[in-house]
């Protein structure tokens, strides 16, 4: 989860979040050199003594300050384009949950071996036990198991919703009437939070998403496979 | 504003946000180039200015630029190979665990292969 003040992404915990956290990176010393050079040409602007009232054309400088930033576009559109592919390649999952916003909840079915469905409410902070992160625990999580493809089938039951992880690098607008679907594999076990990504009302900031990520074998004794 | 580390944990290297938003010590490569590009706008300002007795300011900024750059495209390139060679390490690495034994053992496999 993030820590406080945090600015910068969260740590990966799925191959795309990594392949986007390298493209942030990228992109950053690109905006970082960018900014460098205007600021340089600021200093140069306020501080010349040269002046000339009869400049009529720059041919040669309106070129490069064309051609150049068309040749920066590219250099950030590529990897960008790369990623956005990768995210829509069909892997096969294992599994497929369906997540229903609702106002001021989700509701998450496992639908692939039984009948598994549940509400996830944000736990009020009078019912928080000591160590539980206030406006972000839920009472009931969503486990998956990790290394695993997921599909995820995000919809809404009345208003706009989003359904955002950002450590495994996901945000997909819950609209109703409309089934959206995104998948994943998270690379490592842990506790991952997100919150709803899409004004929907009074409580959008309290209905957090919380998954519980854990090995295959221990969630092959869980309730999915047992129910 | 960041929660202290647990007992063992690694301490997270205090961040250096250069113009307030590039983390040099945190992003990988970065400080690398920024260094080498320091270094490569001097030395061309320097040099420039040494040749020309002209005003190398621009020249310095340009090579600081192009150094960087040039830098960083090496740096990530390299980086980005050593991740997918560690990517296939750690799955190999999974497989003789898992398969080790088995028919389905890779280095059985490989050895296979070689003695064909």
């Amino acid at each position: 989860m993030a820590h406080a003040a945090q600015v910068g992404l969260q740590d990966a915990t799925s191959p795309i979040m990594e392949e986007l956290i390298t493209f942030h990176d990228h992109t950053l010393m690109i905006i970082f050199l960018i900014c460098f050079l205007v600021l340089y040409a600021l200093f140069l602007t306020l501080t010349t003594k040269l002046t000339n009232t009869n400049i009529s054309d720059a041919q040669e400088m309106e070129t490069v300050w064309t051609i150049l930033p068309a040749i920066i576009l590219v250099l950030i559109a590529l990897p960008s384009l790369r990623i956005l592919y990768m995210t829509d390649e069909v892997n096969d999952p294992s599994l497929t949950i369906k997540s229903i916003g609702h106002q001021w909840y989700w509701t998450y079915e496992y639908t692939d071996y039984g009948g598994l469905i549940f509400n996830s409410y944000m736990l009020p902070p009078l019912f928080l036990e000591p160590g539980d992160l206030r406006l972000l625990d839920v009472d009931n999580r969503v486990v998956l198991p990790i290394e695993a493809p997921i599909r995820m089938m995000i919809t809404s039951q009345d208003v706009l919703h989003s359904w955002a992880v950002p450590t495994l690098g996901l945000k997909t607008d819950a609209i109703p009437g409309r089934l959206n679907q995104t998948t994943f594999t998270a690379t490592r076990p842990g506790v991952y939070y997100g919150q709803c990504s899409e004004i929907c009302g009074a409580n959008h900031s309290f209905m957090p998403i919380v998954l519980e990520l854990i090995p295959l074998k221990i969630f092959e004794m869980g309730p999915v496979f047992t129910l | 504003m960041a929660a202290p580390p647990e007992p063992g944990e690694p301490e997270e290297r205090k961040s250096l946000k250069l113009l307030g938003f590039l983390d040099v010590e945190n992003t990988p490569c970065a400080r690398h180039s920024i260094l080498y590009g320091s270094l490569g706008s001097v030395v061309a300002g320097f040099g420039h200015f040494l040749f020309t007795s002209e005003r190398s300011c621009d020249v310095g900024v340009g090579g600081f630029i192009l150094v960087t750059l040039g830098c960083w495209f090496h740096c990530r390139y390299n980086y980005a190979k050593q991740r997918i060679q560690e990517r296939i390490a750690r799955e190999e690495i999974k497989k003789k665990i898992l398969y080790e034994g088995t028919h389905l053992d890779p280095e059985r496999k490989h050895n296979g292969s070689s003695s064909n």
